[in-house]
């Protein structure tokens, strides 16, 4: 639209940075902390992981262009929650919010704690000298929980601090983190894989307490572990069996999509697209070079057996230890190849700027989900109180740390086999992009005018919109993605049906949800108040 | 007990206004509130191509109309959005490209036009009901407006004023706001809004009874949260950095007077509800360009707000 035949007015804002949004959206798909920890995890997978990068991405790009599409059309409403909810109604939209944007996150405390303590705290203790408390904290349960509440208090006080440092924080972070990056590469590129060995040995031995010949031993227990998966290759069939595996790191690109202003036009559709779309090209074509560093001076090999032999006994597949008594962390083997300590600790510290501008988004998006809910009513009014001197959502957070203080313990301690849960955390997010995806789908038909009037009215493909065209690419992906998860035919994913554990700790998210949107509504109903109504379209004539 | 409805910032969409006169009836409501900004934010020209012919460009899409029905359509999702659809031409369009001064003039008399046609339709419809709007435009209209809305018999300005809602609830109104990066219509500096408040509140009989109808949201509320600009209106960090903006002299009003409720707009994205002390403050929000009437329902106790809820009609 033309500026002459728009006037000064509250609110109109000129487009935001493409750059800023990539930056959020890089750090969303996190290669340093998802990327790696659930790379190791997948030393058993025999497609390539470089094909699973490329095919999961194209895939993916699609999830980009149906958020972007449904930001353009209805912007500013609060995500997930209000688009399915007016799409396919108030009861689909409360339970798949809260289930993907609040509940599974209680899961994600212990996973985000457990890579502060492989990407953090270890590496950190490592280089630092502090070899007794690094092994306590890789290698013993309380350890782990310990990270995990560690994690809590750090997400909180980003809470505390708000969204306006938090940003700037993760800016920061994101600077630094890509200096470490390349430190990382460029010490990987020139090294060669007889320094790393020796590297190894040393580092290794004397950081952490290795027995001598520690670089042998892995490589035997990372192939008794049964590791094998390839750089590169393999059948269609095999790369896509990764990559339900693999969306536990790449599925979120839409975490950075932006959901504020005033849509000017299309042009904002396609500024969200190229932001999203080129931080999931970025960040995969960023994992690509990375892994190919790794190849060319730790061995693709030895990568993948480390791996193994460190999820081969933490899963408890075998009685016998990893020879490195630390998970087998990238970036501090790759300070391995150097004897200067100011480096490494240079190194460890920068990279650890990933996890810390990744980690505050745990708890933000579940806080503006229970605000949500609350203003519709559908919690109490206290559980949306800001603390006045702090202006903290203390209540809100209480709803997060407690249950997630129960779930870390749970996994910690792997009661009721709850470190096999680890996929649940991308499936019940996925079921709720799945929500999400339908509601776009549908969207041209059952909402004509609105969709008529905003800034995609235009963009078809072959006829057909293409906030549809995408919704329905999109939707297959993530129908296979929930068919392998759940009927895993051929027992990859340790989650689904296979695993008792699992569907109830799912289940229970759902019915929980349940139970909260139709007892409150029946509450309300009891005080005079229709929560259907008050969600129905007023007639216009 | 009295069943209010409010409802604000409907920036001049026709579907927002019939939806807000329908929410009497629709939601039970015995009183109706419109908060300020009820004026839209942009004509889109519809250029002339000969015939039956037109052209426009809306949201950087451009669509043509080749029949009246097309036409028809094309005017139905401008207005739908709030935007003013403007018959011209190319070479009017080219006049108005070197003449700033006429387009703004065009502007005014396109909202005008359309608010007339508001308070044409709100007599109407509000017509052999009990039911009248309170209205007190916003920082974003025209000073031009208020005589229009004066001149309806169901809208009631109420800018300015202390008037009895029902026999147990005072409420006072203000459009205006603190300042704003946009220079808009009714906005001034923090000391001046609380002259502007004291006026009003030191005529209230029963102040912890009264309602608070201002525009912008009190400082730090929550509701009033609104992405941080750079100096070229640019939204920093991709908007994900968020900064209170509502006015201090408000906050400090209510924390001093401590009504039963504060009700707000202006900040389209600070939809919710906060306490202030004793002073439930809500902001509806606004959905108005997706013709989705965002409001709220409070239910008025003698000394106490039964209930609440906000709406998304």
């Amino acid at each position: 639209m033309s500026d002459l035949f728009v006037r000064k007015a509250t609110g109109l804002v000129r487009s935001w940075s493409v750059m800023d949004a990539f930056v959020y959206a890089l750090f969303s798909i996190n290669l340093i902390t998802l990327g790696l920890y659930s790379f190791s995890q997948m030393y058993y997978f025999e497609g390539g992981m470089v094909n699973a990068l490329i095919v999961s991405a194209l895939f993916i790009f699609f999830e980009v262009v149906v958020y972007a599409a449904l930001i353009s059309v209805m912007p500013r409403s609060g995500g997930d929650y209000v688009w399915q909810s007016r799409i396919l109604g108030g009861a689909v939209g409360f339970i798949l919010a809260v289930t993907g944007w609040w509940f599974i996150l209680w899961l994600w405390v212990p996973l985000y704690g457990d890579m502060f303590r492989h990407i953090v705290l270890v590496p950190i203790l490592g280089v630092l000298g502090a070899k007794d408390a690094a092994l306590w904290f890789a290698g013993t349960q309380t350890g782990a929980f310990t990270a995990s509440m560690i994690t809590l208090v750090i997400v909180s006080i980003f809470i505390t601090l708000g969204m306006k440092t938090y940003a700037r924080i993760q800016k920061f972070s994101f600077y630094g983190g890509m200096v470490g990056l390349l430190i990382v590469i460029v010490l990987l590129l020139t090294g060669s894989p007889a320094a790393f060995k020796a590297g190894l040995e040393s580092n290794a031995t004397s950081m952490f307490g290795a027995a001598p010949g520690v670089y042998d031993a892995t490589v035997k227990l990372g192939t008794d572990a049964g590791a094998i998966l390839p750089f590169s290759g393999g059948s269609l069939a095999a790369v896509f069996l990764v990559i339900p595996y693999l969306v536990f790191f790449n599925l979120w690109p839409n975490w950075g999509a932006t959901l504020y202003g005033e849509v000017r036009g299309a042009t904002d559709f396609k500024r969200n697209v190229a932001g999203m779309g080129w931080a999931l090209g970025v960040t995969t074509l960023l994992a690509i070079v990375f892994l190919f560093a790794i190849k060319k001076t730790i061995g693709w090999d030895f990568y993948v057996q480390a791996g193994g032999a460190w999820w081969n006994y933490a899963w408890g597949y075998t009685p016998n230890a990893p020879a490195l008594p630390v998970w087998p962390y990238p970036a501090l083997l790759a300070a391995f190849l150097t004897t200067n300590k100011l480096v490494q600790l240079v190194v460890v510290v920068l990279m650890s700027l990933w996890w810390f501008g990744w980690s505050g988004t745990v708890f933000l998006s579940s806080t503006r989900v229970i605000f949500a809910a609350a203003f519709d009513r559908l919690l109490p009014e206290k559980v949306a109180e800001i603390n006045e001197r702090t202006g903290t959502p203390v209540n809100a957070l209480l709803l997060m740390v407690v249950p997630s203080i129960v779930v870390a313990y749970l996994f910690a301690y792997n009661i009721a086999s709850f470190q096999t849960l680890t996929l649940c955390s991308t499936l019940v997010i996925a079921v709720t992009f799945l929500g999400t995806t339908i509601s776009a789908i549908v969207l041209p038909y059952t909402k004509p005018d609105l969709y008529k009037a905003s800034p995609i009215a235009k963009y078809n493909v072959l006829g057909i919109p293409l906030i549809t065209v995408a919704g329905v690419i999109f939707g297959g992906f993530l129908i296979y993605l929930l068919y392998e998860w759940i009927i895993d035919p051929n027992a990859l994913y340790g989650i689904g049906l296979k695993n008792t554990s699992s569907i109830i700790y799912m289940l229970a998210n759902y019915v929980l949800a349940a139970i909260i949107y139709f007892g409150f509504k029946a509450y309300r109903k009891s005080k005079g108040i229709d929560l259907n109504k008050v969600q129905a379209e007023i007639p216009v004539e | 007990m009295t069943t209010l409805f409010f409802a604000t910032d409907v920036h001049g969409s026709d579907i927002c206004w019939s939806k807000f006169l329908n929410a009497g009836k629709f939601y039970g409501a015995d009183k109706l509130i419109l908060g300020g900004d009820m004026t839209g934010k942009a004509v889109i020209p519809f250029v002339h191509q000969g015939g039956k012919n037109y052209r426009i460009t809306l949201l950087e899409q451009v669509f043509d109309a080749t029949n009246e029905e097309e036409l028809a359509d094309l005017v139905k999702r401008v207005r739908s959005r709030g935007y003013y659809p403007y018959m011209t031409t190319p070479d009017e369009i080219a006049e108005l490209e070197k003449n700033p001064e006429r387009v703004s003039k065009i502007f005014l008399a396109e909202v005008l036009k359309v608010v007339q046609q508001w308070m044409d339709l709100a007599d109407k419809k509000l017509e052999g009901t009990d039911l009248k709007v309170y209205c007190s435009p916003g920082n974003d209209d025209m000073d031009e407006v208020d005589a229009i809305v004066r001149s309806s018999k169901r809208v009631l300005l109420v800018e300015g004023q202390v008037i009895q809602l029902d026999a147990h609830h005072e409420m006072i109104s203000s459009g205006w706001s603190n300042r704003t990066p946009w220079d808009t219509h009714r906005e001034e500096d923090e000391d001046q809004l609380k002259v502007r408040y004291e006026a009003m509140t030191s005529q209230l009989k029963n102040p912890r009874n009264a309602i608070f109808n201002i525009h912008v949201p009190p400082y730090k509320s929550n509701l009033d949260e609104a992405p941080e600009l750079d100096k070229n209106l640019r939204p920093v960090l991709a908007g994900n950095s968020m900064k209170p903006v509502g006015s201090t002299a408000l906050r400090q009003s209510i924390e001093k007077v401590q009504p039963l409720l504060g009700l707000h707009g202006h900040i389209h994205e600070g939809r919710g509800t906060s306490r202030i002390g004793k002073t439930l403050c809500i902001n509806p929000g606004s959905m108005y360009e997706q013709g989705t009437l965002l409001g709220t329902i409070v239910r008025l106790g003698k000394n106490k707000i039964e209930d609440y809820v906000l709406t998304s009609g």
